[in-house]
């Protein structure tokens, strides 16, 4: 079950004001119904087997919204510099579809950053990333991902829940839905971090009951809505309340024998519970200074992509199944000398600390980390309507990078490679859906196999595509 | 008449060009054609088309071995027209230079005197082909509806029809049905199905004490006649019509068609026929001299998500919404291809999309001028003028998109319906528009619409429809248990002609359901059930439905004496968390109402299609992005945590407590039978009774200790004269009340 939190639970149970009120109510529940008596219903999840061993019972999805550019990132192209402002080839201009460029003929923009290479692997990686630059031998990079929509909106529903429409359930739905959860005091997904385009279609249920959608932890007031109790009502008194009310609940039950009243007695226990486990979970002042330090964050308070990344490591620690954190916004479409160094900053000492930080602490292996975001960028420069501003990149579909790390998969390697402007794969491509097949795969599940019935029809993730590539895995 | 055919052949594999040069026998007795058929022609077909075109496994949906599909042809265009083979696809197929299309595909060509025979076969008139419909049999569904009699039952159980079929089954299964629910459970289910609302304390008090055997019907009729009826049953249709008061989509602007909304509440509390109700949202404007009402009736279609230059995917959506609500289907499949098992094909589907096709959105003043939308997006806090979008029609070609790529344009279709269905009825020889296929899906003859409307309304009043997958009637579902009954509801609602006032009439069909005895029935589990019967097929006990999200509020506010009960009118802004609308694209305005529109029905509440208000998801409220036939009930830890703590129900635990410590009640007991009276239309049982005394005087001592803890919990509206103490107590105990698992679920 929970990793290692056993021991943060004791505290609060133990040490707590309340501590008789939840074990009364906690033993109650025990009594009331087994765990897979109340998973039938739709209460709260239980913990379920996948289709077949794995060594990934988490992920961590650092999303980088907008589409980071991989040419000036990961995927260094000196011919891109070698001939900076030559037009862009007849031949690509055929193959790379642009969603904003409006010229008939942009022009090759060189990277304004320098690149190296790093730790045994030799992997390359720019100035602007120095704490990556360091776990490069602890992560694979996929250079030839692509998609099917240069909109943002599209893209990033198609790479969260396989449809370019609003409307399916997102893959951290697929992944409670087939696995469901191993936290008994949060919910299974957990969302973190700014609003992606489509907003929570990125993280909704879709035609999945809804008991799988992903909980949104809020920047701010309550972590998790309505997570505070109102004015005037102590713990204490709520956890009273509770008690009768679930007590009533309880003398119904036992008249109407619907388990969906057991469902509900459940549902307002964990209720409570989450509502001692999520202030816990945010108490990052529990963390030592070396760790805050690593990941760079100087107020905990302060709801930053570092903050949200240790947090997520709390949250592997205590069951979470899926952890998406979508860190906005990579869409640097003018000025990119200027924002992309900004984004980088706020990035990269925390993407690295946590990956080093879950492997220190022998998490990483159950845990699938994934870093990229729903499109990448052109090996063009774009315009801006602006004269004083300086040029972007736009966006590309044809093949951009991801990074992987955990799970099982393979250490310091490279996978996919682009042709020399970095505008098409010269390798295997691997299309979102791919992508997905592959992550569900780490976990056990098998894409076919993982389907829903609606309207007819079985639905699955990667629809009527994917394929699982294994040549990740070690 | 003799007439020649001279027709150019362009025959590729032998690379020349000759002539066809014949004298059809068109005069030829049928006995006749019918045998060159069997003898020249079929034998052709089966060798060199059968393989693929053939049988449940064809390839483009294109078949020959019936004459209705072979007619119709497949994903590319149409295959024979009898009498015409220089039109006809089959024959440019099979004559075709081009590699990619010829067919057969593989294998020699088709030789000269082949072809000669199969252009003489449909210049003729293709006769001879078989005609599936009689050689198949068709799926249930598509069956006309039966007019079944009520089987014989011999028992004073059943109220009226319903229940000599469902008692009919449950004989034998030998199984007996449960005892009717307590008056106290009967009043308060209906209220809530009814109106949504709970009952109040003196009407429950009077049903129970009603000693005549009319006074259930007398409720009923009283319930039908409110107007809280329509809003009600109004969200229900609401779903149907994917409702919402922005375009979705990123850029997800507001836009006004809240008048729509009002429509359908009005039309339902007035009981429109249900015909009625259907003809004029798809085509009120294409009545002759409309009225503004009936082209408001058009918003039905305008709701489609909408994406500035993007209008073909609200076409789409235009087709799917009419196939999965009024015939049970599915047709998303057919947008890309021909599916061997859907009774639809892709160009019947682009047939279809071809009305909506020619649909265009407009805005209308309540006048019925048509007014200019705002130049800009709207962004700040402006009124926006009174309008309302209606369709309207203007010519519009269609054409097929191959494999479902709007880019990708195949053969031009025109509006037609699918013919697996009944025929169209033309208005003259022009193509027809939505007002002919709105006629159309309301016809006697359609066996889907009555069946499919009759299902969903007993799924509201049950939780499930005698056919489970409400929105799916294919091929793949089969015969219900109860089909018989399910035709007879048809029937029912489709009503006699020799009472019209009964013809469509929804509220007819609602009482006729909530006056059986099937539905009266108590929903508490039966253990004998639990595995002969777990899912309830046979209706041998009611079915406990947490509330939806909007009705949840609305009891939560009606308990407390709260809710504002105004009917209709603007979309309004109750309160809701900060953040909620943080990093739009398009910025949107939440500017809490003030004053009788802070506490309406929820129902009347502004939904941002992006960023809805958080209550709606959370309780399983649709996401309006295309229509939700039944929605999910849904029992997370966060509905827990918003119902104990979000400020909305923590101002209505408030509200009640100060109802109760303001009542007469002399006593503790007084005071909590008032409550559970007023949240739950019944009395406490003396366990129940004990355990919230304990809670009640266990606050009581907490709360003397801290007087700031008894404002905080009271609110800012407490009462004068009374101790601070004694009415935080209340609000603790109403609070409790109110998150009882009874108190938002229908009984």
């Amino acid at each position: 079950m929970n990793r290692h939190l056993h021991s943060t639970r004791r505290r609060f149970f133990g040490t707590s004001a309340l501590s008789l009120a939840p074990i009364a109510l906690n033993s109650l529940f025990r009594q009331q119904s087994s765990a897979a008596e109340i998973d039938s219903l739709s209460g709260p999840l239980q913990a379920r087997t996948p289709h077949y061993s794995a060594r990934a019972k988490s992920v961590i999805f650092l999303f980088q919204t907008g589409g980071p550019s991989q040419m000036d990132l990961f995927d260094p192209k000196p011919a891109l510099n070698r001939r900076d402002g030559e037009d862009f080839p007849d031949e690509f201009l055929k193959k790379v579809q642009f969603a904003q460029i409006q010229e008939k003929v942009p022009q090759i923009w060189g990277s304004p950053y320098r690149f190296s290479q790093h730790g045994e692997c030799g992997a390359p990686m720019s100035e602007l990333l120095p704490h990556m630059a360091t776990i490069v031998d602890q992560v694979s990079f996929v250079h030839t991902m692509k998609t099917d929509d240069t909109n943002h909106m599209f893209a990033e529903l198609m790479m969260n829940t396989g449809w370019r429409q609003f409307g399916r359930p997102s893959i951290g739905s697929w992944v409670s839905y087939g696995l469901g959860s191993e936290s008994q005091d949060l919910p299974a997904f957990l969302v973190l971090g700014g609003a992606p385009r489509s907003k929570a279609a990125n993280y909704g249920n879709g035609f999945l009951p809804s008991k799988y959608q992903g909980t949104k932890l809020r920047n701010s007031g309550d972590a998790i809505l309505n997570l505070s109790n109102p004015a005037g009502y102590t713990p204490q008194r709520q956890a009273n309340s509770i008690q009768t009310i679930n007590a009533l609940n309880r003398i119904r039950y036992e008249e109407n024998g619907d388990d969906e009243v057991a469902a509900r007695i459940a549902s307002y226990e964990l209720a409570f519970r989450m509502q001692a486990a999520a202030p816990e979970l945010l108490e990052l002042n529990k963390e030592t200074p070396e760790t805050l330090r690593q990941y760079g964050i100087d107020d905990p308070a302060r709801p930053t992509f570092a903050r949200n990344c240790l947090l997520a490591r709390r949250l592997v620690e205590r069951g979470v199944r899926f952890i998406q954190i979508f860190n906005t916004d990579w869409d640097h479409h003018t000025a990119l000398a200027t924002s992309l160094p900004n984004m980088c900053r706020v990035t990269d000492q925390p993407s690295a600390a946590l990956i080093k930080d879950l492997a220190q602490r022998g998490l990483l292996d159950d845990t699938l980390v994934i870093w990229g975001g729903e499109l990448g960028r052109t090996p063009v420069a774009q315009k801006s309507m602006n004269p004083n501003e300086a040029v972007g990149r736009d966006h590309q579909i044809n093949a951009f990078t991801m990074m992987f790390a955990g799970g099982g998969v393979k250490r310091g390697s490279t996978l996919g490679a682009t042709n020399d402007l970095g505008c098409v794969p010269i390798t295997d491509s691997w299309h979102v859906y791919d992508l997905q097949a592959t992550i569900l795969h780490a976990l056990g599940l098998d894409h076919k196999a993982l389907t829903y019935r609606y309207q007819g029809r079985d639905f699955r993730l990667t629809d009527v595509h994917g394929n699982v590539k294994h040549e990740l895995f070690a | 008449m003799i007439f020649r055919f001279p027709i150019p052949l362009a025959v590729a594999g032998l690379g020349l060009l000759f002539i066809v040069e014949r004298i059809p026998a068109a005069d030829l007795p049928k006995a006749s054609r019918e045998q060159q058929y069997k003898e020249q022609i079929l034998p052709i077909l089966q060798a060199r088309c059968y393989e693929c075109h053939a049988g449940s496994e064809q390839e483009s949906g294109f078949r020959l071995d019936t004459r209705h599909r072979a007619l119709v042809g497949g994903d590319s265009g149409v295959a024979i027209i009898p009498g015409n083979p220089g039109e006809s696809e089959f024959l440019r197929r099979i004559t075709s230079t081009d590699e990619s299309e010829w067919m057969p595909p593989e294998g020699e060509r088709l030789s000269s005197s082949e072809i000669a025979l199969l252009t003489d076969w449909i210049a003729e008139g293709a006769s001879g082909l078989p005609d599936s419909i009689a050689e198949q049999p068709t799926h249930w569904a598509f069956q006309p509806i039966s007019r079944p009699t009520p089987p014989p039952v011999d028992s004073t159980w059943p109220h009226n029809a319903v229940d000599s079929f469902i008692l009919d089954r449950l004989r034998q299964e030998t199984i007996e049905p449960s005892a009717t629910a307590s008056r106290e459970t009967l009043v308060r289910r209906l209220y809530l199905d009814l109106l949504g609302l709970l009952p109040p304390r003196e009407r429950v008090t009077t049903f129970i004490r009603a000693g005549d055997p009319d006074a259930f019907e007398r409720l009923v009729d009283e319930l039908l006649a409110s107007p809280h009826y329509g809003e009600r049953w109004g969200r229900h249709w609401l779903d149907l019509a994917r409702y919402a008061d922005s375009t979705g989509y990123e850029s997800d602007q507001p836009r006004q068609i809240w008048a729509y909304r009002d429509w359908v509440i009005n039309a339902l509390n007035r009981d429109l026929p249900f015909s009625d109700f259907v003809i004029e949202q798809f085509a009120g404007d294409q009545i002759p001299n409309a009225t503004v009402s009936q082209k408001i009736a058009t918003g039905f279609h305008c709701n489609a998500m909408f994406d500035g230059g993007v209008r073909w995917e609200a076409v789409i959506d235009r087709v799917n919404t009419t196939g999965s609500i009024f015939l049970g289907l599915t047709l998303g499949c057919a947008q890309c291809h021909t599916h061997k098992t859907d009774p639809v094909t892709q160009r019947e589907f682009y047939s279809l999309f071809a009305y909506f096709n020619a649909g265009y959105v407009r805005q209308m003043d309540f006048a019925g001028n048509l007014v200019d939308p705002p130049p800009s997006p709207v962004d700040k806090t402006t009124e926006l003028p009174a309008t309302t979008l209606i369709m309207t029609y203007s010519p519009s070609t269609t054409h097929l998109f191959v494999r479902g790529d709007p880019r990708n344009h195949g053969e031009q279709v025109t509006s037609g319906v699918p013919a697996f269905l009944h025929d169209l009825e033309t208005r003259d020889d022009q193509p027809s528009q939505r007002l002919d296929l709105a006629r159309w899906i309301m016809a006697d003859d359609n066996p889907l619409t009555a069946r499919v409307t009759t299902n969903r309304v007993w799924q509201r009043f049950f939780g499930l429809g005698l056919v489970k997958t409400e929105n799916d009637f294919g091929v793949q579902t089969p015969l219900p248990i109860h089909s018989s009954l399910l035709d007879f509801l048809s029937i029912y609602l489709r009503g006699k002609p020799t009472h019209p006032i009964h013809q469509w009439s929804t509220k007819h069909l609602h009482r006729l359901i909530v006056s059986s005895a099937t539905y009266r029935q108590s929903s508490h589990i039966r253990r004998d059930l639990l595995e002969s019967d777990p899912q309830n097929h046979w209706w041998a006990r009611q079915n406990r439905l947490r509330l939806e999200a909007e009705i949840i509020r609305d009891i939560a506010l009606d308990a407390a004496d709260l809710l504002t009960p105004k009917i209709g009118g603007a979309s309004v802004y109750p309160a809701q968390p900060d953040g909620i609308l943080t990093g739009r694209a398009t910025p949107a305005q939440w500017d809490p109402s003030t004053g009788e529109d802070r506490l309406r029905r929820g129902m009347y509440t502004w939904v941002w299609r992006l960023t809805p208000h958080p209550h709606l998801p959370l309780f399983d409220a649709p996401d309006g992005v295309t229509a939700c036939t039944r929605r999910d009930r849904s029992n997370v830890p966060v509905q827990a945590l918003t119902l104990l703590n979000d400020p909305t129900f923590v101002e209505c635990s408030q509200a009640l407590g100060r109802r109760v410590v303001r009542t007469d009640s002399t006593s503790d007991s007084d005071a909590i039978q008032f409550l559970f009276q007023t949240c739950l239309s019944r009395l406490p049982s003396q366990q129940e009774h004990k355990l919230i005394e304990q809670l009640l005087n266990q606050q009581r001592q907490t709360l003397a200790l801290s007087e700031s803890e008894c404002q905080l919990i009271v609110g800012e509206s407490s009462l004068p004269h009374i101790s601070l103490t004694e009415q935080a107590a209340w609000v603790v105990i109403a609070r409790s009340i109110q998150n009882l698992d009874e108190f938002f679920t229908r009984p």
